[in-house]
């Protein structure tokens, strides 16, 4: 049939068919609980040029809808029919970004062209490396985080490449698992390879070969007219993660979100240096790396819903990403935890764009959800390892309804475990889950509650993790006059004369009886609090969600006897000053009084001029400095270029710094 | 005792189907469904079938009836409002369910409100671990004081759901007494009696709107059974069940939550007795009415079952025939974006005002409006006569699409279906796709008002081998009704991974439900005949978060490495590959138990004595040009007539599209059995 515009979306929808069929074929028969539980996986289908043109409706990871296979696939030189690629390598191609996905791609021939590809990754337990599972932020290079796999040939014109399946099977701790993942793998793409035969024969290689492409085209117009409608103009905005590595000084993340007719710039410059941890974040400069434009993929899509989210969303998109910075790090910096990171350039991307629709967008999930998994014993001595489910935040309040409790925005992919199932799998016994208190950042529409799980422990040596916390120090902002939420706490033993506050560490040793307790960050708020309706408030009184003392404090409501005081309430609400625009919260409020823009401007200036190496040891250096007051009495900017003259006296790096000074 | 009526009770029609056990001869009727004044439709119906075809309500032996009014009660929340009592510390669990959002891209996103809202929670003082021992002993106090507080927030009724309730009801127990003695009168359920299974939230969940629906299933059942008695039919209601299978009305009343799905399960079950008497092993059924369309696939006469079925906002957790909608049916508009790319969904004109064709004040073109002007719709009164087509109307509302994409009207209709089409093509893939199976020797069986309208383009889209349309296709479901089978579930959690040792607790689980499910069958439900008992577990290698059913022999029950190697090669034909070594865990033992009633002996269609004639050619817009298509009058059609599409074949409650290629043959019980071609 011939195929337009007009009827476009019929081939689109058989495309999303064949990524549903290779979504289901994973989730079928992969083995890891990544795949199962949190749905860390990908199945799209490419272009002949690797450009992203359909994916699965329902499940996967929400971070690869418009990736860019391009540079992966011009690695392998030649493809022939029935070959199956594959490489876990964040350095080659930057398609894959840690190395436990294990990304893999198989050409689909027509005629003997390329019709497109079909391709595809899984989260694997482990891949080797330093640590079980192979990710922590103590890593610092990348050859501790596992065994890699160049760009190469798993299997070559339908015949397997035993030598790389046996080298990767002595290299890892659970070797049946890494094969029983990669055989669903090729059970996924194979599935694909017939579904696009399929597609052809019904449509014709011509309809199908232009249709591809006009389908990129369709989804670019649409995100191009999205960002039409949003104001021109520039938006900086920056955000900390707690710590850089174990114990270390705030991670900064900095965008300058530029606005310009239907075209929009990500400009990460700004953005704290590549560091010694495994926070940074492989993307090779791409302007088009899909985890750095996660953020944007959520904005457009929340401005509008119908829209198709493809490699053509991104076209109208760019971002700049400074070399040697955790948005680019240079070939063997460890990049495990880079979730982390990525979490953080979408809160920014959400800072940036609601200063230019702050009407039309959400106030920010916090990230930082903590994966818990605990390893400990039963009274049969059996060793169980086991991940307890996600606890964290809730949504940020929008311009319309209160956030989500428990998880939302950004985070709404992710699902619990049963309490039941847990202590039935686990050892261990849960005290409480639920909903915290007076977490949520207040607003007229206040954010999502965080979430809090309390547990005890009965074996000596139990140890348990809590990966990919955050949010300990820094709150999660709330926007257009809304409050920032309660920040997170990691307690051993709470509620007792020997309580330990693990900051925000996320690992703690246990002995029996132990009780830990995780409560995730709660969400900002949107609009100011003193306009929400004292009804809404009195009814979260009665939910538990907030108390009576924070109703009064927070709200401005006087809540006496299950029931809202009209005078003492106008009291409370009289003389207010209307809030405007984010709330950040006390800590960042302290922190920012010191680290201002300006000298984040001067420290940024100098850690590009030398090399990366040093970057993250002279950062540390600055702050050591700046804490001691060293040379304060010159005012901040000066005190900086002091600084640095002296740091790069003193190690002998002799860069010109007259250009930087400007 | 001579004659059985099945009833099902639809948004927009009522459907009958009279058995004569005598001569196994089938009558169907449909008349209006009176949302506005519920039972009338039934004495409307009574009277009908006794005035045009001489059915007498005093003859009537067996009633069965399938009704949306659960469904409603729950997509409106117009129910009991309950107060939850929980374990405490646990009383969010409504709010946080499983935290996963549908829409996961948009910041907007939200979970429903919660059926049972927070300030109706209360906290119990008690724990019992996942062995069910008693950690913490039910706190009397803390029950009365939640009493006091359900009471004073204005809760009609209280579901008690405490943590492992699976593993030991005890606590669920004590405390319901405790309620029903501080508060005679308030209606008590326990989330352990209404269905056992481990997960907290599921189980809450499910027993909320299973407590939520039962005062308005209750009263709906006393007025049908006294519109029944009025009526002089003699014999008990039974309804049918989203398992598909049949239960007294008492049992309905109590276990409401069993009958939500009821209509959608007796259409399967319909189409599953009409495939395998037609002698075909492995269909799919389609079902499309004017708001719904729905897939299921029927091997060797049994349906898939699952749970986790959908209800409004919700998804309930009993096993249920697995039915996975597909679209918004015959009434979804279509509609261009500003992009000038044509769209059909999700956006419908539901049965109210409807397709603009059926001239009820709809006025947006609908799929069904595209389908009439492409002429293959209206060439016969739709539903019984009740609706008149009005080509007109359908032309002005696909016209305004038709000049948007400056097309001809009759090719926007064209491509209105087409692409309507292809969403159902990709929903019916996705669920191929789940079950893992190859649809390429399957049959499409299709029923409902539109299901045979759209049915031929569909199975070409999935590449299957032909459409089946049974000859009252409007009326499977209240036939499914008819004939289902006494059918009941019983579950016994295990959660063991399996050893030797294990082996009398599974003899005693058995036993159990054995004993359990013959009480049920031959006192409850007064069933004199043998009884079917079917075993199957649920299992998974440690480690795994997903269960798959294994069917196992009753009187192999103490052989572990049977059951082991039962799972082993389950695993092993689902997904390909089996871990020998691992150890494996078995979750849950399911007992189905079932009592067979009688089923209809089809009566033979009458054999053809000259090829068919059809009454007309007709213009119509077929596959992208103009072309003529025949006629057929489908009470004229005989057994063995075959005839080449593009036919059109008409009658009283729908018709059936035929494009070029096909083929249509009448078989031996007057089923159109209608080939795809082969593709390429």
């Amino acid at each position: 049939m011939s195929l337009d515009r007009r009827n476009l979306q019929i081939l689109a929808n058989h495309c999303a068919a064949a990524a549903d069929a290779m979504a289901f074929t994973l989730m079928r028969t992969a083995h890891s609980t990544f795949v199962k539980e949190t749905e860390d996986f990908s199945c799209t289908l490419v272009t002949p040029e690797g450009k992203a043109f359909a994916s699965p409706r329902h499940f996967g990871a929400p971070w690869y809808s418009g990736i860019d296979y391009g540079p992966v696939l011009r690695m392998i030189d030649d493809y022939e029919e029935g070959d199956i690629c594959a490489t876990n390598d964040p350095y080659s191609g930057y398609v894959c970004t840690h190395s436990p996905d294990i990304h893999i791609w198989k050409p689909v021939f027509h005629e003997g062209r390329i019709a497109c590809f079909v391709v595809g990754h899984i989260h694997n337990t482990d891949v080797g490396g330093a640590v079980p599972a192979s990710l922590s932020r103590t890593l610092t290079e990348i050859e501790q985080e596992g065994i890699r796999i160049p760009p190469l040939k798993l299997v070559r014109r339908g015949v397997p490449n035993r030598e790389v399946m046996d080298i990767l099977r002595i290299n890892v701790r659970m070797p049946d698992q890494n094969h029983g993942d990669l055989m669903a793998q090729i059970a996924s793409v194979n599935i694909g390879e017939r579904r696009v035969h399929e597609i052809i024969a019904r449509f014709g290689y011509p309809a199908f070969a232009s249709g591809i492409e006009q389908i990129l085209d369709y989804a670019e117009e649409q995100a191009r007219r999205i960002i039409r409608d949003i104001p021109d103009g520039e938006y900086f905005f920056a955000d900390y993660a707690d710590e850089d590595s174990e114990g270390g000084n705030p991670c900064r993340m900095a965008l300058t979100v530029r606005v310009r007719g239907d075209e929009v710039e990500l400009d990460y410059t700004g953005s704290d240096p590549q560091l010694a941890s495994s926070l940074n974040m492989p993307t090779g400069g791409e302007a088009r790396h899909p985890i750095v434009l996660v953020g944007l993929t959520y904005v457009l899509y929340t401005l509008n819903p119908l829209l198709l989210l493809n490699a053509g969303t991104l076209r109208p998109a760019r971002a700049v990403l400074p070399r040697g910075t955790i948005v680019n790090a240079e070939p063997g910096a460890a990049v495990g935890m880079r979730s982390l990171t990525c979490m953080m350039t979408q809160i920014v991307t959400f800072g940036a764009f609601l200063q230019a629709v702050p009407d039309k967008l959400a106030t920010t999930s916090p990230g930082g959800n903590a994966i818990l998994n605990v390893r400990t014993s039963g009274r049969d001595g059996r060793t169980v390892m086991a991940s307890l489910g996600p606890v964290g935040g809730g949504g940020g309040g929008t311009p319309r309804h209160d956030g989500p409790n428990g998880a939302g925005g950004a985070q709404a992919f992710l699902k619990n475990t049963p309490v039941e199932i847990n202590e039935a799998e686990v050892p261990i016994r849960i005290l409480r889950y639920g909903l915290e208190r007076d977490s949520a950042g207040p607003g007229q529409y206040r954010g999502g509650l965080a979430a809090v799980m309390e547990f005890q422990v009965f074996a000596p040596g139990t140890v348990v993790t809590a990966r990919n916390r955050n949010r300990s120090v820094f709150s999660s902002w709330g926007a257009c006059g809304g409050r920032a939420g309660h920040t997170s706490r990691f307690e051993k033993n709470p509620g007792t004369p020997g309580v330990l506050s693990l900051g925000n560490t996320d690992i703690v040793k246990c002995d029996p009886g132990d009780v830990v307790r995780v409560i995730g960050p709660g969400a900002g708020g949107y609009g100011d609090p003193f306009t929400r309706a004292p009804g809404a408030v009195l009814t979260d009184v009665k939910r538990g969600f907030v108390s009576v003392e924070a109703a009064a404090r927070d709200y401005g409501v006087a809540i006496v006897d299950g029931a809202v005081e009209g005078p003492a309430t106008a009291a409370l609400r009289a003389g207010h000053t209307a809030r405007q625009g984010f709330d950040y919260g006390a800590r960042r409020d302290a922190f920012e009084a010191v680290w201002s823009r300006a000298r984040y401007d001067e420290l940024t200036t100098v850690l590009a001029r030398v090399p990366v190496q040093w970057r993250h040891y002279l950062k540390g250096e600055f702050f050591k400095a700046v804490a001691a007051g060293t040379h304060a009495a010159l005012g901040e900017r000066a005190q900086m270029r002091r600084l640095a003259e002296d740091m790069l006296k003193k190690h002998g790096l002799d860069m010109p710094l007259a250009s930087a000074a400007e | 005792m001579a004659l059985r009526v099945g009833v099902d009770v639809g948004g927009s029609f009522t459907d009958f189907a009279v058995l004569d056990d005598a001569d196994g001869s089938l009558t169907t009727l449909k008349v209006f469904s009176r949302p506005d004044a519920p039972g009338q439709e039934i004495v409307e119906g009574m009277r009908q079938l006794a005035s045009r075809h001489g059915i007498q309500a005093a003859d009537v032996g067996y009633f069965t009836h399938g009704t949306t009014v659960g469904i409603n009660t729950v997509i409106q929340r117009n129910g009991l409002k309950l107060a939850l009592f929980t374990t405490r510390h646990f009383e969010d669990v409504l709010e946080l369910a499983r935290l996963k959002m549908a829409a996961y891209h948009n910041l907007f996103s939200r979970r429903p409100d919660p059926l049972i809202p927070r300030e109706r929670v209360f906290g119990i003082e008690e724990r019992v671990d996942a062995e069910g021992a008693v950690l913490t002993p039910l706190d009397e106090a803390s029950v009365a004081e939640a009493v006091r507080g359900a009471i004073a927030s204005g809760a009609e009724g209280v579901l008690v759901a405490f943590l492992h309730a699976w593993r030991n009801p005890a606590h669920e127990e004590a405390a319901e007494a405790l309620i029903r003695r501080l508060a005679p009168g308030l209606p008590v359920f326990r989330s352990g009696a209404i269905w056992p299974i481990i997960r907290e939230y599921e189980r809450t969940m499910t027993a909320a709107i299973s407590g939520h629906v039962q005062p308005r299933v209750a009263l709906y059942l006393d007025a049908f059974e006294d519109r029944l008695r009025e009526l002089g039919v003699g014999c008990g209601l039974r309804i049918t069940k989203s398992n598909g299978g049949v239960m007294g009305a008492a049992q309905a009343r109590a276990e409401c939550v069993q009958m939500l799905l009821s209509g959608t399960a007796s259409g399967v079950i319909g189409a599953a007795f009409v495939a395998e008497a037609a002698g075909l092993p492995r269909i799919m059924s389609l079902d499309i009415g004017g708001t719904s369309a729905d897939v299921a696939v029927i091997v060797d006469g049994q349906p898939e079952y699952g749970s986790g079925e959908v209800i409004g906002d919700f998804q309930i957790h009993i096993p249920s025939v697995s039915v996975t909608s597909i679209g918004q049916g015959g009434g979804s508009i279509a509609s261009v974006d500003e992009f000038g790319v044509l769209k059909v969904g999700p956006e419908s004109a539901g049965s109210l005002p409807g397709p603009a064709c059926y001239g009820r004040g709809g006025e947006r073109p609908t799929i069904t409006d595209a389908v009439a002007v492409s002429g293959l719709i209206g060439h016969a009164g739709l539903g019984y006569g009740a609706v008149t087509l009005d080509l007109a109307r359908a032309r002005a509302a696909v016209g305004g699409i038709a000049s948007q994409l400056s097309i001809p009207v009759e090719q926007a209709a064209g491509e209105i279906i087409e692409l309507a089409v292809s969403g159902m093509y990709t929903d019916t893939s996705a669920l191929v796709s789940r079950f893992g199976i190859d649809v390429r020797d399957f049959s499409l069986l299709a029923f409902g008002g539109a299901g045979p309208m759209l049915a031929c383009f569909l199975a070409r889209e999935l590449n299957m081998a032909s459409v089946v349309v049974p000859p009252a296709p409007g009326v499977l479901s209240a036939m499914g009704g008819l004939i289902a089978d006494l059918r009941n579930d019983f579950i016994r959690i295990v959660y063991a991974t399996l050893a030797p040792s294990v082996a009398p607790r599974l003899a005693e689980a058995l036993e159990g439900m054995r004993a359990q499910a013959l009480r049920w069958l031959h006192e409850e439900q007064g069933f004199a005949g043998e009884a079917v008992l079917s075993l199957a577990a649920e299992m998974r290698y440690r480690g795994q978060s997903h269960e798959i059913p294994v069917p196992l022999e009753l009187a192999a029950i103490a052989d572990i490495p049977a059951i082991i190697r039962a799972f082993h090669d389950r695993h092993r034909a689902m997904f390909g590959h089996a871990d020998e070594k691992a150890p494996v865990q078995l979750i849950t033992l399911r007992l189905v138990v079932s009592g067979a009633t009688p089923k209809p002996q089809l009566r033979p269609c009458p054999p053809a004595e000259g090829p068919a004639e059809p009454d007309r050619m007709v213009p119509v817009y077929l596959d992208g040009a103009h072309t003529e298509a025949a006629l057929y009058r489908r009470e004229a059609l005989r057994a063995g007539h075959g005839f080449l599409g593009p036919a059109i074949i008409a009658q009283p409650d729908c018709t059936t599209c035929v494009p070029a290629g096909f083929t249509v043959r009448v078989d031996h019980f007057g089923n159109l059995i209608i080939s795809v071609p082969e593709k390429h």
